[in-house]
């Protein structure tokens, strides 16, 4: 009985990774404009939510989750790295864009406050509404929704001015 | 007028050609090898701590310090000598055989000319922390897992003092201000 158990959560662990793997890449990468350390972290998160993932399969966003612990993660291997001199080689050089991601995009979003990128990418990459925003950031509904208006206000000028649509119907 | 469909649309596009390239029984793997080796740790720590206990009570655990060398149960977590040009080499063991004495790491640093402060399981820093880290500490870890670093006490800022704080998985280090206010985090 309990291995047909074990079996039924590695199949729904399996379902959820598939299913929701590439839109945490995304989502993570867009915050720390690097896909091979975003690959790390989420592949990081996704451990441990098999680990615990009797309670993570329960949470109101398992996907938002998997963000947070990588962003977290990130956080912590940040402050680990300002310190440590035996060296870690993940580095947050925010001007090493790798491959994949669009270079104008990305740059316009580093110009972002860290918490409106994420916010960005909590809306916008993994679907999110505000309620489950705010609960996976751990901020007020009210607070996800003005960040993403300054956002989307910079962000739209930055690359939907019209100055960029002539330079492309040009 | 510009709607946020298109800004979404577009910063979606931006990202659309990015795939995990991890496999799940990679990530499933890795989930394992964590708990594993949590297991192993917990396991080690607690029958290392019995053991000492055990020394301690028949008084037969006896260190020194400054070669940071303690007899039988634990070992002790760092070893100290003379590098070159007044410099002080210093390897940090990893693992849950290995106990550091803070206060017998300080002491032997102290002896040579390196200020320090030394803590377990928290790192420590001061507002405004002083610059020149990278002239003090150079180093790298080795492959397995300790941590090997040179210190430069000439380089060290008057005023200043090293900041190592010792956790199981990595170390760090920093260069605070002697009789400041410490910060410390775990």
């Amino acid at each position: 009985m309990r291995r047909d158990g074990v079996r039924d959560a590695r199949a729904e662990f399996v379902e959820f990774y598939e299913t929701n793997k590439d839109a945490c890449l995304r989502a993570v990468a867009v915050s720390v404009a690097d896909r091979d350390l975003a690959e790390e972290l989420v592949g990081e998160a996704f451990a441990r939510a098999w680990t615990g993932w009797a309670k993570v399969r329960r949470h109101a966003s398992p996907a938002a989750w998997i963000v947070r612990v990588a962003l977290n993660t990130r956080v912590s291997w940040w402050r680990r790295r300002r310190r440590e001199v035996p060296l870690a080689h993940h580095d947050t050089a925010h001007d090493d864009l790798k491959s994949g991601l669009d270079r104008d995009v990305t740059a316009a979003l580093l110009r972002l406050p860290q918490r409106q990128r994420e916010v960005v990418a909590l809306r916008f990459l993994l679907d999110l509404d505000t309620d489950t925003t705010a609960r996976a950031l751990g901020i007020a509904p009210g607070t996800v929704t003005a960040h993403l208006a300054r956002a989307t206000s910079v962000l739209r000028r930055q690359l939907l001015s019209p100055e960029r649509i002539t330079e492309v119907t040009q | 007028m510009i709607r946020d469909t298109d800004l979404e649309h577009k910063v979606r596009e931006s990202v659309s050609g990015l795939q995990m390239q991890t496999s799940v029984e990679t990530i499933i793997d890795n989930a394992r090898r964590q708990r594993r080796s949590r297991r192993t740790m917990q396991s080690a720590a607690a029958i290392v701590g019995c053991a000492a206990i055990a020394l301690a009570a028949l008084g037969l655990t006896a260190t020194d310090h400054e070669s940071g060398r303690t007899s039988n149960a634990q070992l002790a977590a760092f070893t100290l000598s003379d590098g070159p040009a007044g410099s002080a080499s210093l390897t940090l063991h990893k693992g849950a055989q290995y106990r550091l004495d803070p206060e017998a790491l300080r002491r032997a640093l102290a002896a040579h000319g390196i200020p320090a402060l030394v803590t377990v399981g928290k790192s420590c820093d001061t507002n405004p922390d002083p610059d020149g880290l990278d002239e003090v500490v150079t180093g790298h870890r080795q492959s397995s897992g300790d941590v090997f670093i040179t210190i430069n006490p000439a380089a060290i800022p008057a005023g200043a003092e090293l900041s190592i704080g010792y956790f199981p998985n990595h170390t760090t280090f920093g260069l605070i201000e002697q009789n400041a206010p410490e910060h410390c985090r775990a």
